[in-house]
């Protein structure tokens, strides 16, 4: 660790992994619930355990992703945080109001929560994924604020970098954009258009940029390639992420009463949303095949390499799937999103927050590069384990949206929705099984934070040829 | 590079390139202007379009002093939807 | 390329690059682009199967003409773009500065001339829903537009630097760069030409 200030990325990552584990338990639950329907009846109620589920996914995203950009930052800029003090003061309102908000949902019911928090003065609940108290979003804004003041300061008094420019980007647009989610109005055409400014411009726009630039970081420092080539790569992959992505959300607007057009703009434009992710995957390899040096933390650079690939099969394959109109059709809502879904939100920005925690994290915690070979081991075998479910999950979920796409509404003689639900039960049966596993990849990722802290650092394997 | 751009002589061979350009542009729009239209004059204004692009590629761009794949990429491209616009509007006239 | 090949081209004292003019980013960029416009022309073409009486009707009331002044001005720019290049090459920064602002004159007055053209079916109260003939034809040429902005802001950065005497005739590779996205610029319209305006 360069800078002392890079320590308060080390909070936001521990309580990243904390909410996954949360993510994940939830996660299970509702997996359950899909085939013993009064599973944990009546105290959590699907649609409740769900919103925990997706609402706790964002949030440790978010705490990584501030994690990341606490400790890339100072070094990116060669100068210490503005103000560590705030980050840490921050760490704490965040992290605060975000167990009293999924607390509120447990225990309080919905609307319960709504009366409780004024939701009257400025509607904004009720809407999937920006189902958060109103108070709750207003709180979201005044700690990326804080944040991007922060960052942002220390950017600009500091070294210029292309990778911390895009990073910079891509966190204001995630601010920014947020704003969109007090907008509510009444017409629910209108509603859900700009909800997508949220949700579509989030992930598919400017998370991106985030995700470039982490990952271009993490690959800087474990391959030692120039900086010039990396940037250069950083640059095509975000522009053309903006072109696809921005028109890209086209794509939301087939059926929801936007105008004809859209169904045009949406196709085409999505339909080569995966041109970056290819774009990075190719990057990525490149980079790792050009090495200067090898790195000792071979972990991170697996993890590296692990997003790149399954970005592009979940966001950038699976997003294709369903993404042009005459398809989605009939796709549209059913299994297929949510397999698409899983394995994009897993690829991009679970892996690349992973990424970076394995990097950072022993430096984090004193060791000069990389933890030791026993625990690197270790993490290695969670990111295999947690990988291959999440194919496995995202595969029998494919299966079950095909099957039910199929007999709900493609085929003459079509079902009713809950007959086709019991047809395609045994899918959801080994989604549930993978999700175990699943977990047992996460347990034993935790478990690889303490095993062999005593034992001394990897060393960098020297090979003849690569080097 | 040299050979495609000679300082000796009065005109440089890009010149007649442009010019090239500037006429077969001329003939579109007269073809345009005229009202014609038919499978025919629909494939020869492409075809006009498609050698157009090949020039620019070759000339502007500078492919034609490139080898390998590179050499012919701004050529492929130009093929691609050249030939699904040609099947589009045979069919068109067909059906 | 074998080996043989290689020390025969030597010979005759020719280096065959590899690799086209400019960055290589840019050219996966370009690719990219055309990527792009190769869709939304087999999208035009197919679609307008399905409503041919419709395209021909609305495609008569296209102003031909000022399509006819936008051909020839992003031909010049391209042209001139090109001698800008030829410049570099020779050492001639001040030189190439002035053939690439020239282009961007002529991508001036194509902006001006495709807003008039907007201007009057803005006028006409036309839009991305009067039917699916004018959907294409302003998504095609607006999203060309906007590329056509871009380039114009490449250049401009092209010959800023060149007036300052940026580039060497050993390192010009901004100037070929800026070169192959507007010519990419232009090579899609010539297609667009033909096809939004004449083809029928």
């Amino acid at each position: 660790m360069q800078y002392k200030s890079q320590a308060v990325a080390k909070p936001y990552f521990i309580a990243a992994i904390g909410l996954f584990v949360g993510q994940i338990l939830f996660g299970l639950i509702i997996g359950m619930q899909y085939v013993v329907g009064d599973f944990l009846f009546p105290e959590i109620p699907f649609n409740v355990a769900r919103m925990v589920h997706t609402n706790l996914l964002i949030v440790w995203l978010l705490f990584g992703f501030m994690g990341a950009a606490y400790y890339l930052v100072p070094e990116e800029s060669e100068r210490e945080l503005v103000s560590p003090g705030l980050a840490i003061l921050m760490f704490w309102v965040f992290l605060i109001a975000g167990a009293l908000t999924v607390l509120g949902y447990l225990l309080v019911p919905y609307s319960g929560l709504a009366e409780m928090t004024g939701n009257s003065v400025l509607p904004t609940m009720g809407r999937e994924f920006l189902e958060q108290p109103t108070i709750t979003k207003a709180g979201i804004v005044v700690v990326a604020l804080a944040f991007l003041y922060n960052v942002g300061l220390t950017i600009l008094k500091g070294r210029k970098t292309v990778v911390s420019l895009v990073l910079l980007i891509g966190l204001a647009g995630l601010a920014v954009l947020f704003l969109f989610s007090f907008y509510n109005p009444d017409n629910l055409a209108k509603d859900k258009f700009y909800w997508w400014w949220v949700v579509h411009l989030w992930v598919e726009g400017v998370w991106e940029l985030i995700l470039g630039s982490i990952l271009a970081f993490v690959l800087i420092k474990t391959t030692g390639v120039d900086r010039e080539v990396i940037e250069k790569w950083l640059y095509v992959i975000i522009a053309m992420t903006l072109i696809t992505g921005i028109i890209g959300t086209g794509h939301h607007y087939y059926w929801i009463g936007t105008p004809d057009y859209w169904q045009w703009w949406g196709s085409i434009f999505s339909a080569l949303e995966p041109i970056p992710f290819f774009m990075m995957t190719v990057f990525a390899f490149n980079m790792v095949n050009r090495r200067r040096r090898n790195h000792p933390n071979k972990a991170a650079v697996l993890w590296a390499l692990g997003t790149a690939v399954m970005a592009f099969l979940g966001a950038g394959v699976w997003g294709f799937l369903h993404t042009l109109a005459p398809v989605n059709y009939y796709t549209h809502g059913s299994q297929i999103t949510a397999a698409h879904g899983h394995m994009a939100f897993y690829g991009a920005y679970v892996m690349i927050v992973l990424t970076m925690i394995s990097y950072a994290m022993p430096m984090l915690r004193g060791r000069s590069a990389a933890n030791s070979e026993a625990s690197q081991v270790l993490e290695m075998w969670s990111f295999w384990l947690m990988t291959v479910s999440m194919v496995f999950i995202t595969l029998f979920l494919t299966g079950a949206g095909i099957l039910q796409t199929y007999l709900q509404r493609y085929s003459s003689d079509p079902l009713p929705f809950m007959v086709v639900q019991e047809k395609i039960s045994l899918f959801y049966w080994m989604r549930e099984v993978a999700g175990l596993m699943f977990l047992i990849g996460l347990v034993v990722y935790v478990a690889s934070f303490f095993v062999g802290s005593r034992q001394p650092e990897a060393t960098a394997v020297v090979e003849g040829s690569a080097a | 590079m040299n050979t495609s751009f000679p300082t000796r002589g009065l005109i440089r061979p890009c010149t007649l390139v442009y010019a090239l350009l500037i006429g077969l542009t001329c003939v579109t729009w007269m073809i345009g202007r005229s009202g014609v239209g038919g499978p025919g004059v629909s494939l020869l204004v492409l075809g006009f379009a498609l050698l157009k692009g090949h020039l620019i590629g070759d000339w502007f761009m500078g492919l034609r002093d490139v080898r390998g794949i590179w050499r012919w990429v701004v050529a492929i491209w130009l093929l691609v939807p050249g030939g699904l616009i040609a099947l589009a509007f045979l069919l068109s006239f067909r059906g | 390329m074998t080996a043989e090949a290689a020390i025969q081209q030597q010979r005759r004292g020719l280096a065959v690059p590899r690799f086209p003019p400019g960055d290589l980013a840019i050219w996966i960029f370009i690719l990219a682009e055309l990527l792009v416009f190769a869709l939304f022309f087999a999208a035009y073409a197919f679609t307008r199967m399905q409503h041919i009486a419709l395209f021909d009707r609305y495609q008569a009331m296209l102003n031909r003409d000022a399509a006819l002044i936008n051909t020839l001005a992003l031909l010049t720019a391209s042209y001139f773009v090109m001698r800008g290049v030829v410049a570099a090459r020779e050492g001639q920064g001040r030189l190439c500065a002035r053939w690439t602002w020239a282009a961007v004159g002529m991508g001036a007055l194509f902006l001006v001339v495709k807003s008039s053209e907007y201007a009057h079916h803005l006028h006409a109260g036309i839009n991305l829903s009067t039917n699916t003939f004018y959907m294409f034809y302003l998504s095609l040429t607006f999203f060309h537009f906007l590329h056509v902005i871009l380039g114009m802001v490449i250049l401009v950065a092209v010959a800023l630097k060149a007036g300052r005497g940026g580039y060497t005739p050993e390192e010009h590779t901004g100037v070929e760069t800026g070169a192959s996205y507007w010519h990419m610029v232009d090579l899609v319209w010539l297609v667009l030409f033909p096809l939004v305006y004449v083809m029928k």
